[in-house]
């Protein structure tokens, strides 16, 4: 049932006993807050979302509060800014303000809230501030400095309410509580990291990305992970210096609530490291750099002497789009196409929540077009084998191998690999769409822009099948 | 002269009064059969009729408290007592337990009885080991008499009671802190509900009252509503424990009606001031609420009506005396050193704000104070009150504001040191 509420003058229309905080957050009103997050529900204990309510002699905390019909609000009134800058000031009593130093400066909501209420003198000699521990290293690869904390409580919550793996909890009362880890424990789950992107202030720092890069220079872009078929949503954050590479910092989560609601796991989270790390460059035959058009030339040669005698493998994180040309590409030469799934299986990865044990990110991709995803018992040998990334080209026996690859596979690789081999871009440098486990459309936009790009699949076909006419 | 009440002191001078046998020969546990044979409505109702006041420091009347419990509700209900005495000045459950643990057993089995609840759990400040001892004996006696566990005195009632011992913390007082910490979590007070409803043990409907408040119960249901009722004024029906400390010739707690003039009390039990000096001031009610000048004790009758007319509370009725002589900068300071390290540090003006209220007056008594750390620790107290979950921080802000404003000259002469 929808109400009537109205916030600073304007009628709002919402449903009976929302949360206030949810409806002011949505209808974009600024409410400064620490401790409420959508996924954790409210704790009260930071006390920043004081608004006024018509009828109550008391300031209250929009994350305690549920609409009610009629309800008036108020949040910009003097009292409640005075209210909201007496309580940051407390906050800040005994935080250490090393913001030069500190990694979590410029996406820090103490450094927000002071912009919108701080400017007051300070209370306090830094000399009297509470001493606590810095740079503790929880585990998992988070990193707490206690004095920055503002012991809202949303890392507790989380390995309490989420991952219940209860590894963190506050100890100490007063202003001498402090977040730490359970005796003898360390930070240990599958999701740990996401409490540095909860931590609203530089408490929590990822081990991983500290001091590697300024937040304010990086570039957010949205995208989907491809460390599974679950197809979490996260923003590729990457910086490109003026002459280097555009370089890729972090993945964060992007909040979908389809899919993967505010998370991700930590492994999706680093494999950004992937997409950068043991790359496939050059065009190689014979272990030696060939140009372009040797290399086209090389390969139809190859097509012509084996006839009726091509199979062709796809990997199953290509996107949709590549996978349809290099489809029809394949019933152009008259080859078969094969994506054997099975490769990509990993039980040991799966969970019931955001990790799939189908470790490729386009697995329903290749079902909707229909690619065979096995290699049938009776078909194992082919004349010539052309190989798009797919991680196990062994599963049949060929006398030839054409391969398009993103990454240098293993040691052998490095020393001797005869076989024609053409560079592929990877997903954050090509573009399409993806369906994931839930059979969810989703599009990834081309992030990262070298200065001497690797061409996509797409580019490959149409330069190869550009060359057979 | 002032009269003593016994609702729930008449058998505390009896020697060996904690122990079984010698306490049945005084009629301990008379009142079951009578309790025990009546309809759980009709001792709602007399609760409710008798008018009788939570003892544990807000007043809040117990009748509507009991009210609040679910009838048919397929949950099971408990009964949760609050024995965290902790608050500094008060020291009135401690002799119940320790001289007549008998009378709050059985108060808590008539209670349980009333509410249907078949476990019952006594919270007890960690630092009363000896008196869990006394009282863990009791309730062992208890066990082996046949007054609690299966079919009490033959009747179709069953109670279990578990002691639980707190940890040191004082919020644990605090009725959802104390559950929080009952249910093996830290002492943090819970959000507060938006409409009356019951307290919540491990999500089941749960009655959380003082020892004072449940061992009051027997008496009540022996001698019916309105005889409680004499006792007391029109609003504050009923006696209390009140204590005397801090300086005065004879520290103690006397059970007398609400109503009962304080000075004459201080004066007639506590034999006056120490020392035969003057007055200055009280703090009435436990360390928690405003203190009271000398001309203000002289108004002030012990009932929650007319103290809180004179801007402070009857809390648990444990008065802290404080002579002529007496520094009101170093009291507050050591009240607030209690409240720094006691707060628990869930929210945010009351876990920075004990502490800096606390180092802006050791500066002050330092003598490097001015007259803006006086203003800062009164925008402190405004800060801390009414923004928080529960009522640690406007308690603290109501003591620092009481001492500062009844007081201020002598804060401002510790600046000029």
């Amino acid at each position: 049932m929808s109400i009537n509420i109205k916030i600073d003058d304007t009628n709002f229309e919402v449903e009976d006993n929302s949360l206030l905080i949810d409806i002011l957050l949505k209808n974009d009103i600024k409410i400064p807050h620490f401790c409420y997050h959508e996924a954790l529900g409210a704790d009260g204990n930071c006390r920043m979302c004081m608004v006024e309510i018509a009828g109550q002699k008391r300031p209250q905390i929009a994350c305690d509060t549920f609409a009610k019909e009629g309800m008036e609000v108020f949040t910009k009134t003097a009292s409640i800014h005075a209210v909201r800058q007496d309580i940051l000031e407390l906050e800040l009593i005994n935080h250490p303000i090393d913001c030069p130093t500190c990694d979590q400066a410029g996406e820090c909501k103490l450094q927000d809230y002071y912009m919108d209420y701080g400017f007051y003198e300070s209370a306090i000699n830094s000399s009297d501030k509470i001493k606590h521990e810095k740079h503790k290293d929880l585990g998992s690869n988070v990193i707490l400095d206690q004095e920055r904390c503002v012991l809202c409580a949303r890392c507790t919550r989380f390995t309490t309410d989420i991952t219940k793996t209860h590894e963190l909890g506050i100890i100490g009362r007063g202003d001498e509580a402090r977040v730490t880890t359970m005796p003898n424990k360390k930070l240990d789950n599958p999701y740990a990291m996401n409490i540095v992107d909860l931590c609203p202030v530089g408490a929590l720092t990822s081990k991983d990305f500290r001091f590697s890069q300024r937040s304010w220079l990086l570039t957010s872009s949205p995208s989907v992970c491809h460390g599974c078929d679950k197809g979490c949503n996260i923003y590729i954050d990457h910086n490109k210096l003026k002459y280097q590479d555009a370089k890729i910092y972090r993945f964060k989560p992007r909040y979908n609530k389809n899919i993967n609601g505010h998370f991700i796991c930590d492994e999706g989270r680093l494999s950004y490291k992937e997409l950068e790390e043991n790359r496939q460059y050059n065009l190689l035959s014979d272990n030696k750099v060939i140009s372009k058009n040797i290399a086209i030339e090389t390969l139809n040669s190859k097509i012509n002497s084996y006839k009726n005698n091509i199979t062709i493998l796809v990997d199953a994180n290509l996107y949709n789009e590549e996978l349809e040309a290099i489809k029809s590409y394949a019933l152009s030469i008259g080859a078969k196409i094969f994506s054997p799934l099975s490769s990509y299986m990993d039980n040991a990865f799966g969970d019931d929540w955001l990790k799939s044990s189908m470790r490729a990110s386009n697995a329903k991709g290749i079902k909707s077009l229909s690619i065979n995803t096995e290699i049938t018992e009776d078909y194992t040998t082919t004349g010539l084998l052309i190989n798009f990334n797919h991680p196990n080209p062994d599963l049949l026996s060929y006398l030839e191998l054409v391969e398009f690859k993103t990454h240098i596979n293993n040691e052998k690789d490095k020393e001797e690999n005869l076989n024609l081999i053409f560079p592929l871009a990877v997903s954050s440098e090509s573009e399409g769409t993806l369906i994931n486990k839930n059979n969810i459309t989703q599009y990834c936009k081309k992030v990262i822009n070298k200065n001497s790009p690797t061409p996509t699949a797409l580019e490959w076909i149409l330069d190869i099948t550009g060359d057979i006419k | 002269m002032i009269e003593e009440v016994k609702v729930v002191s008449h058998r505390f001078n009896i020697n060996n009064s904690h122990l079984l046998d010698t306490i049945l020969s005084y009629g301990a546990y008379r009142v079951l059969p009578i309790g025990l044979s009546m309809k759980k409505d009709s001792i709602l109702d007399m609760i409710v009729q008798s008018g009788l006041r939570g003892k544990g420091g807000g007043g809040a009347l117990a009748g509507e408290k009991w009210l609040l419990m679910p009838k048919d509700d397929p949950r099971p209900s408990y009964l949760v007592v609050n024995c965290d005495e902790s608050e500094p000045g008060t020291f009135k459950d401690r002799q119940i337990i320790t001289k007549d643990p008998h009378l709050l057993i059985e108060g808590m089995i008539l209670t349980a009885y009333a509410i249907g609840a078949n476990i019952a759990y006594i919270y007890i400040r960690g630092e009363y080991q000896d008196f869990e001892a006394i009282l863990q004996k009791a309730i062992d006696d208890a066990y082996e008499k046949g007054y609690l566990g299966e079919n009490i005195i033959g009747k179709n009632f069953n109670l279990d009671i578990t002691i639980h011992r707190g940890a040191g913390a004082y919020i644990c007082g605090e009725k959802s802190a104390l559950l929080e910490s009952l249910e093996g979590k830290r002492g943090h007070p819970r959000l507060k509900p938006k409409a009356k409803e019951p307290e919540w043990y491990f999500g089941n409907p749960t009655l959380v009252n003082n020892v004072e408040t449940i061992t009051s119960v027997p008496f009540i249901i022996e001698n019916r509503a309105a005889a409680y009722k004499r006792f007391g004024t029109e609003n504050s029906s009923g006696s209390m424990l009140f204590a005397l400390s801090g300086h005065i010739e004879k520290a103690g707690v006397h059970e007398v009606a609400f109503g009962t003039s304080m000075l004459e009390f201080i004066n007639q039990f506590g034999g006056g001031v120490k020392n035969g000096k003057k007055l200055k001031a009280v703090i009435p009610g436990g360390s928690s609420t405003p203190i009271l000048t000398a001309d203000e004790v002289a108004k002030a009758t012990l009932d929650y009506e007319t103290l809180r007319s004179l801007g402070s509370s009857l809390g648990t009725g444990g008065m802290i005396i404080m002579d002529e002589d007496t520094d009101m900068v170093e009291a507050l300071k050591n009240l607030l050193e209690f409240y720094h390290d006691e707060s628990c540090g869930q929210c945010t003006p009351c876990r920075e704000g004990t502490g800096l209220t606390d180092t802006l007056l050791a500066k002050i008594l330092d003598g490097r104070g001015s007259s803006k750390d006086i203003d800062k620790l009164l925008d402190l107290a405004d800060i801390m009150n009414g923004k928080t979950i529960c009522v640690f921080a406007p308690a603290v802000s109501g003591v620092i504001q009481s001492f500062i404003s009844k007081f201020r000259d002598e804060f401002e002469k510790k600046e000029i040191k």
